[in-house]
């Protein structure tokens, strides 16, 4: 009976995880939100998405979220700036720049938060009837 | 005979049973709240009260006898049957094709948690009154 709460946990708790990998890509997107090539005219640092999927977990008989994919953002094309001192600039004189938009970066990341905490409350809520269900026993 | 072939008992177990495995459920959605193409899916509801009334006897006043043979005239021995459907209709639906409404979950998480405390309350109030019959609360 409570295993089905037990499987709420279970789902909260991949539900947190997969919000983690999410906030560790945006985290790699800002630090890499400079990360320009190293040879003239090469291509920087190229945006990184995630994204989710919902699979049946065999062992557990209940589908799981889990990271679908990351890849880098090929739509997105890179910024270019004049900067011919620059050791990536081409021979124009012009620097790629990635393509990693910062403020997108941090409202994802408050997404991802807010995500992360709705699992949370789940959570909570979830260990509540457990523990009211353990206090019968009283 | 075991506190579980008392009818009331049965359907207060039937119900913590149903909103157990709705939490679980509501859990999952939240989880999947970034997930592409996911929409949520709910329990559909069960008719509690007609369920009670086949526990405990066609009249809600009576209660069914304990049958320990197979002569007796028998009473139906149905259990609550569940299943989870997807939701037909959303009010948003993220482009990604995204449809759980993290309001709306957050509160059918705290309505069935509510509903599970008072599933609680109930079961203890009357394993208070079986107490009272067997004068161990004096």
């Amino acid at each position: 009976m409570s295993s089905d709460i037990v499987n709420a946990l279970t789902i909260s708790a991949r539900g947190m995880r997969v919000q983690g990998a999410r906030i560790r890509v945006i985290a790699e997107n800002i630090a890499n939100a400079d990360t320009t090539g190293l040879t003239p005219g090469s291509d920087p640092y190229s945006r990184q998405t995630i994204s989710f999927k919902n699979i049946l977990d065999r062992e557990m008989g209940i589908p799981l979220v889990e990271v679908n994919k990351i890849e880098s953002d090929k739509e997105t094309p890179f910024k270019l700036e004049y900067n011919p001192d620059h050791p990536a600039a081409n021979s124009e004189g012009y620097v790629k720049l990635p393509n990693v938009n910062k403020m997108i970066e941090m409202m994802d990341a408050k997404e991802a938060q807010r995500s992360y905490e709705a699992n949370l409350g789940m959570i909570e809520q979830s260990r509540g009837m457990i523990s009211r269900t353990i206090d019968l026993l009283r | 005979m075991t506190i579980q072939d008392i009818g009331l008992f049965q359907a207060i177990g039937a119900k913590m049973d149903f909103l157990s495995q709705r939490q679980a459920i509501i859990a999952q959605n939240v989880a999947n709240s970034d997930t592409p193409n996911y929409r949520a899916k709910d329990l559909v509801d069960v008719d509690f009260s007609s369920m009670l009334k086949r526990k405990t006897g066609s009249n809600v006043h009576q209660v069914s006898l304990k049958i320990t043979d197979s002569q007796h005239l028998g009473a139906q021995n149905d259990s609550v049957s569940v299943n989870a459907r997807k939701q037909k209709n959303t009010y948003e639906v993220a482009p990604d094709g995204n449809a759980v409404v993290m309001e709306e979950q957050l509160i059918k998480a705290g309505k069935n948690s509510m509903d599970y405390n008072l599933m609680v309350n109930i079961y203890k109030k009357q394993a208070g009154l079986f107490r009272i019959a067997l004068g161990a609360n004096r």
